[in-house]
């Protein structure tokens, strides 16, 4: 399955609204985002900053939270989504990185 | 390219890339001089009183109040926005916006710092329901 990463920041109220909706979708589909929180460890904001190439053209030309990613693929969705929208971009994502 | 200057009357200081014509501090017209950044940092001598939280809803809440938007209603959303833009000035130096993420490269950073120019941003521009990104700011 491919590797999916969520980008979020602790005191990013869209990403305290998504943090439940994610924990549902990982149960619910058994799988697991990682998740960096860039704004209190560095190592996870430069991480974050090593992909603007990628992401910043995705979300308003600026790094922003929360922001899904798929590495391999290089598909992005930022900002607070329905659930159901989120599973949709969830399980495309992970299907791509099936055999 | 921004200088600062200083109204020779007041000592109001401005940075921008020309003075005033009035200074809005004491209403001498043609008062400023252009000075150093480093004189201008001098003269705005440190303040005895610390800004806080309370200071800056205020402030941002008189800033809205002359505009075309408000603070937003959700109190608690505000009262999250507020702790991270405080943690991101004790921890990165400036009111970072906490829903996006500073480069490293300053002058791109000055974009983030709260309030922000949102009114350009697709999610306020335009829309009926606009905001800013992070939801502090809403259309009226």
């Amino acid at each position: 399955m491919a590797k999916l990463m969520m980008f979020h920041g602790r005191e990013c109220p869209h990403c305290r609204r998504m943090m439940p909706l994610v924990d549902r979708l990982e149960k619910e589909e058994g799988l697991i985002l990682e998740k960096f929180e860039v704004w209190h460890d560095e190592k996870n904001a430069d991480l974050m900053r090593s992909y603007r190439d990628i992401l910043a053209p995705r979300c308003g030309g600026q790094l922003r939270t929360p922001t899904f990613f798929n590495p391999e693929s290089g598909d992005v969705m930022c900002g607070e989504v329905e659930y159901e929208r989120l599973k949709a971009w969830v399980k495309k994502n992970a299907a791509e990185g099936r055999d | 390219m921004k200088k600062s200057w200083r109204c020779f009357v007041c000592n109001d200081i401005h940075y921008g890339t020309k003075p005033p014509e009035v200074c809005p501090t004491c209403g001498v017209r043609h008062a400023y001089v252009e000075i150093s950044t480093e004189e201008a940092q001098k003269i705005r001598l440190p303040s005895s009183a610390p800004f806080t939280k309370d200071d800056f809803r205020r402030a941002i809440t008189d800033f809205a109040s002359r505009n075309a938007f408000r603070v937003n209603a959700d109190a608690e959303r505000v009262e999250t926005l507020l702790e991270g833009i405080f943690a991101n000035e004790a921890n990165h130096g400036l009111k970072y916006c906490p829903c996006r993420l500073s480069t490293k490269d300053f002058a791109e950073d000055l974009k983030i710092i709260c309030p922000c120019n949102f009114l350009i941003h697709e999610t306020y521009a335009g829309q009926e329901k606009g905001e800013c990104w992070c939801g502090l700011f809403v259309k009226r």
